[in-house]
């Protein structure tokens, strides 16, 4: 496996940010992120059946995870973050992990919404995407 | 006798016993710190024995550093007393060491876990086998 990409899903200020963080953090491998409503998403990835409902990950190899998989695989993708996704992933925590998951991408419009009062006033969100370049560590 | 008659046997006991120890401890750790360094960087064994190299002279500049400063005593006007501040003192270096070495083995516990994680697969199976999807981020030979 050689890249990861991350369709998310772009009216939705929270995961816009959760992007931005994702973009910031030290990854063991490059993530790509696609919003689910471009026309990559349409086409490239029309045949995975959950693109817009949840959180997808897609690997350059072709392997799919969606839902709370997906977010342990971004958390599996850091540097920072592995040791927790397989912490989150083991047999004590996952029922809590993907019930959390399950219910923060189920309400994620609500919660952005309430988090960030009316970003995505005109369809686009408007969440501060951050222009600094990635700092490279190698 | 003046008044601290007794501060020289004591300062010359200190550091015999201080040098003596740091070497001791420097050469454990620089032997059996190898074979966790040969573990983590197991295709660039120079860059094993360097970095082992590197923290065994850190090592010795904190302790022997730190062993000097320690050093001065106020009173040493009769034996008891100069016994009582030779313990005092090797007391406190032998804690201090061995907080130094507990970090030590945790610096190395961090690294070689860090080489382990990094080639552990994704904790969950994928939910769904697709064609390949090669990102264009990614030049494919």
């Amino acid at each position: 496996m050689r890249e990861l990409t991350v369709l998310y899903d772009e009216g939705c200020a929270m995961c816009v940010r959760c992007r931005d963080w994702l973009a910031l953090q030290r990854s063991f491998l490059p993530m790509r992120f696609v919003a689910c409503g471009s026309a990559e998403a349409r086409t490239r990835y029309s045949g995975i059946p959950w693109v817009g409902e949840e959180l997808v990950v897609a690997s350059d190899e072709g392997d799919v995870w969606a839902g709370p998989a997906a977010f342990l695989v971004c958390l599996w993708a850091l540097e920072d973050w592995r040791e927790w996704s397989y912490t989150l992933s083991g047999s004590a925590f996952s029922p809590l992990a993907e019930r959390f998951f399950q219910a923060l991408s189920s309400r994620r419009r609500a919660l952005a919404a309430f988090l960030v009062p009316d970003p995505c006033a005109s369809g686009t969100c408007s969440a501060p995407a951050s222009h600094a370049p990635k700092m490279a560590f190698r | 006798m003046s008044d601290s008659s007794y501060l020289v046997p004591v300062y010359v006991a200190y550091a015999v016993v201080t040098v003596s120890l740091t070497v001791w401890l420097a050469r454990t750790l620089f032997k059996n710190g190898a074979v966790f360094l040969e573990d983590v960087f197991k295709d660039a064994p120079k860059m094993a024995e360097a970095v082992n190299r590197l923290l065994v002279i850190g090592f010795y500049l904190l302790n022997l550093g730190y062993a000097a400063l320690l050093m001065k005593a106020e009173r040493g006007d009769s034996v008891l007393q100069a016994v009582e501040v030779l313990a005092w003192k090797l007391g406190a270096l032998l804690m201090s060491l061995g907080v130094m070495h507990f970090v030590n083995l945790y610096v190395f516990y961090r690294i070689r876990r860090r080489a382990r994680v990094a080639i552990l697969p994704p904790p969950v199976a994928p939910q769904m086998r697709a064609p390949s999807y090669v990102g264009p981020a990614v030049a494919h030979a």
